[in-house]
């Protein structure tokens, strides 16, 4: 199969809240046949050794060969990135990796989203029926705004460590009440976001029997499964979460200590 | 334009032009396949293998620095066997030339990996020897500090193939231009120059290092002068054909290399930040030759001005 690696020029980039900004370009090769939880390739300044390697970042949003990326600045490359205008280049790479599981049948479907992780949620959310969307943050200021998540057909329920928006607490809070209230035995779960986050989360679905997916983070050389670099543990041994991944069943993964 | 003549011949092999990649950052079987046609490689070096299958280094193995990125991997591969049943066909179907680059943790081990592989002579055209990788605490790194040993492992492997031989070194080893000395001596055909250089960079909040092997290979521009400098010392000292690895990211390092006198150039880290490195190198040689009405890459090679 041929694969895309194209130059593409920022439609927009700016800051929609206190955590993310919001990158906006057009490409119909990067776009085509994406499914919420695959990732994009990104080389943030194509004619410059730094940032040196490229940036992964997931699919927020496409519509036709409209791609949006949320991203929240982190390190010296999201700050790069944030500092482009509109106009400016990017070489990326994609559509890279596995998706999420879109049609999960017979199950009631919770996501449960934290940080980076917020965005292949809402855009899985968005093209599938869903029932809930919880989604852990630090404070009011970094809560989407509303538009953002007006597609989203599921109920979506906010938790916020310091009590400002929604619940406070982690937002495993929320995921173990829905379980009281709707049984173990129907649920599925998917998930993305903060390593702890992730753990906690799978720790639950594994007391109460729950199935479900969850999409790992690990830092990215190559993004094409070359470099062992990306490694997530496997009964099968360390695979790269680039092309195994980044989703991987619940079952698949083995816990190291972090 | 007049078509440029990149052919590069060692030791009775012909590459049709001196681009390959360097073990370990093109993956195992067609991971770059959809973006670079591999029939249009010089070589393909494949990641080093080992006799049994090695589960490699616990995460994080990589981090980026400055103008490049540390590694340590840990030689994850499948082994030998794995290598010969699903990688080999794979191969056989490509007309480009296969180097198989290989590691042990013993002399012994050297010999009985370039036995088997001899046995598959018409798909694989020569081993490369990684007699560097700075991650095998036990393996590759603890052994091949031995000099004696290392001279031992290029015995044993010359002794079980005819084919082209090449002896991988990092300047960790102990001074390269002595060394090259000796493992040409012990009967290897070529070098490869050079592997990473150990490095390490810590995380100032958790004061942990950013790999978890703690020290990791360092590769990338960062260290294409170093490499560029071996390259043209060993060059000038012996009449021996270098496969070059260092920082090659674009057309211009590429020819740095072939005027210092490279045969083959390796491209590595560079694929990683550009799937199409190799390709863009290529055509970025043919256009210089044009440009400078140079009809053999022949005429460019080892043509450096010492005035
Ligand atoms: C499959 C995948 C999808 C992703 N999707 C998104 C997304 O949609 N939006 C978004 O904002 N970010 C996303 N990320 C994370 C994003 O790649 C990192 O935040 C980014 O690489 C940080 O680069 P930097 O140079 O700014 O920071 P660095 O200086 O490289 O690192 C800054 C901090 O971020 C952490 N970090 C570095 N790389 C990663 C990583 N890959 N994942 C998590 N933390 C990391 C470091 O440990 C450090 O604490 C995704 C990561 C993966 C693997
Ligand atoms: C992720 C990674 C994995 C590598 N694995 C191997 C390996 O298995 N065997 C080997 O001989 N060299 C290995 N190398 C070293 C490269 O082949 C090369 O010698 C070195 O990276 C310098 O070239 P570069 O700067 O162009 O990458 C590896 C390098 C990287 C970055
Ligand atoms: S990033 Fe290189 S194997 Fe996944």
């Amino acid at each position: 199969m041929k694969r895309v690696d194209e130059t593409v020029t920022i439609q927009e980039n700016k800051r929609i809240n206190g955590k993310y900004y919001k990158l906006v370009f057009k490409s119909a090769r990067l776009a085509r046949g994406v499914q919420a939880g695959q990732f994009l390739h990104v080389q943030i300044r194509p004619d410059a050794v730094d940032p040196f390697l490229r940036r992964p970042f997931s699919y927020y949003r496409i519509q036709h060969d409209r791609i949006e990326v949320l991203y929240e600045v982190l390190g010296r490359g999201t700050e790069l990135l944030a500092g482009l205008g509109k106009g400016s280049h990017l070489k990326i790479m994609g559509p890279l990796g596995k998706a999420f599981t879109q049609q999960v049948r017979g199950k009631k479907r919770i996501l449960v989203a934290g940080g980076v992780g917020v965005p292949p949620l809402v855009f899985l959310a968005e093209k599938n029926p869903v029932d809930y969307l919880l989604i852990g943050t630090k404070s009011r200021a970094e809560v989407l705004p509303k538009k953002e998540l007006s597609k989203v057909r599921a109920e979506i329920l906010h938790a916020t460590n310091d009590g400002s928006y929604g619940v406070r607490g982690f937002v495993t809070a929320l995921l173990e009440k829905i379980i009281q209230k709707e049984g173990a035995e129907c649920l599925h779960i998917q998930t993305c976001g903060p390593a702890p986050m992730m753990n906690a989360v799978m720790d639950i679905a594994k007391r109460e029997g729950i199935p479900g997916e969850a999409s790992m983070e690990e830092s990215m050389a190559c993004g094409v499964g070359a470099c062992l670099g990306c490694m997530v543990k496997t009964p099968e041994g360390w695979v790269p979460s680039c092309i195994e991944g980044p989703v991987f069943s619940f079952d698949r993964l083995v816990r190291t200590c972090a | 334009m007049k078509t440029v003549d990149l052919t590069t011949r060692i030791k009775g092999l012909v590459f049709k032009n001196p681009v390959t990649v360097a073990s370990g950052t093109f993956g195992t079987t067609g991971e770059y396949a959809g973006y670079v046609d591999y029939r249009k490689l010089g070589a393909i070096i494949t990641k080093t293998i080992t006799i049994k299958p090695r589960e490699g280094n616990p995460m994080p193995r990589i981090c980026e620095t400055a103008g490049g990125m540390l590694n340590a991997i840990g030689l994850q591969n499948k082994g030998l066997d794995d290598f010969i049943a699903n990688k080999i066909p794979y191969y056989a179907k490509i007309a480009t030339p296969l180097i198989v680059n290989i590691a042990g943790e013993s002399e012994g081990d050297f010999a009985k990996l370039a036995r088997a592989l001899q046995k598959h002579s018409r798909v694989v055209k020569a081993i490369e020897l990684n007699l560097s990788c700075p991650n095998v605490e036990k393996g590759g790194a603890g052994f091949m500090k031995k000099r004696r040993l290392m001279k031992a492992a290029v015995k044993a492997a010359r002794a079980e193939t005819d084919r082209l031989l090449i002896a991988k070194l990092s300047p960790e080893l102990g001074d390269v231009l002595e060394i090259a000395g000796e493992v040409l001596d012990a009967g290897a055909d070529a070098l490869g120059l050079i592997n990473t250089l150990k490095g390490m960079a810590i995380n100032i909040e958790t004061r942990r290092s950013r790999i978890a092997n703690i020290t990791g290979g360092l590769s990338g521009p960062a260290i294409k002068p170093v490499a560029l400098r071996y390259v043209y010392e060993v060059k000038k000292k012996y009449a021996v054909p270098v496969i070059a690895a260092g920082g090659i990211m674009t057309v211009r390092d590429a020819l740095e290399f072939i005027i210092a006198g490279a045969d083959l150039l390796a491209v590595g880290t560079a694929n990683f930040v550009n799937p199409r490195a190799t390709l863009d190198i290529l055509e970025g040689m043919t256009e210089y030759c044009q440009r400078h009405g140079i009809r053999r890459i022949e005429e460019l090679r080892g043509s450096f001005r010492h005035v």
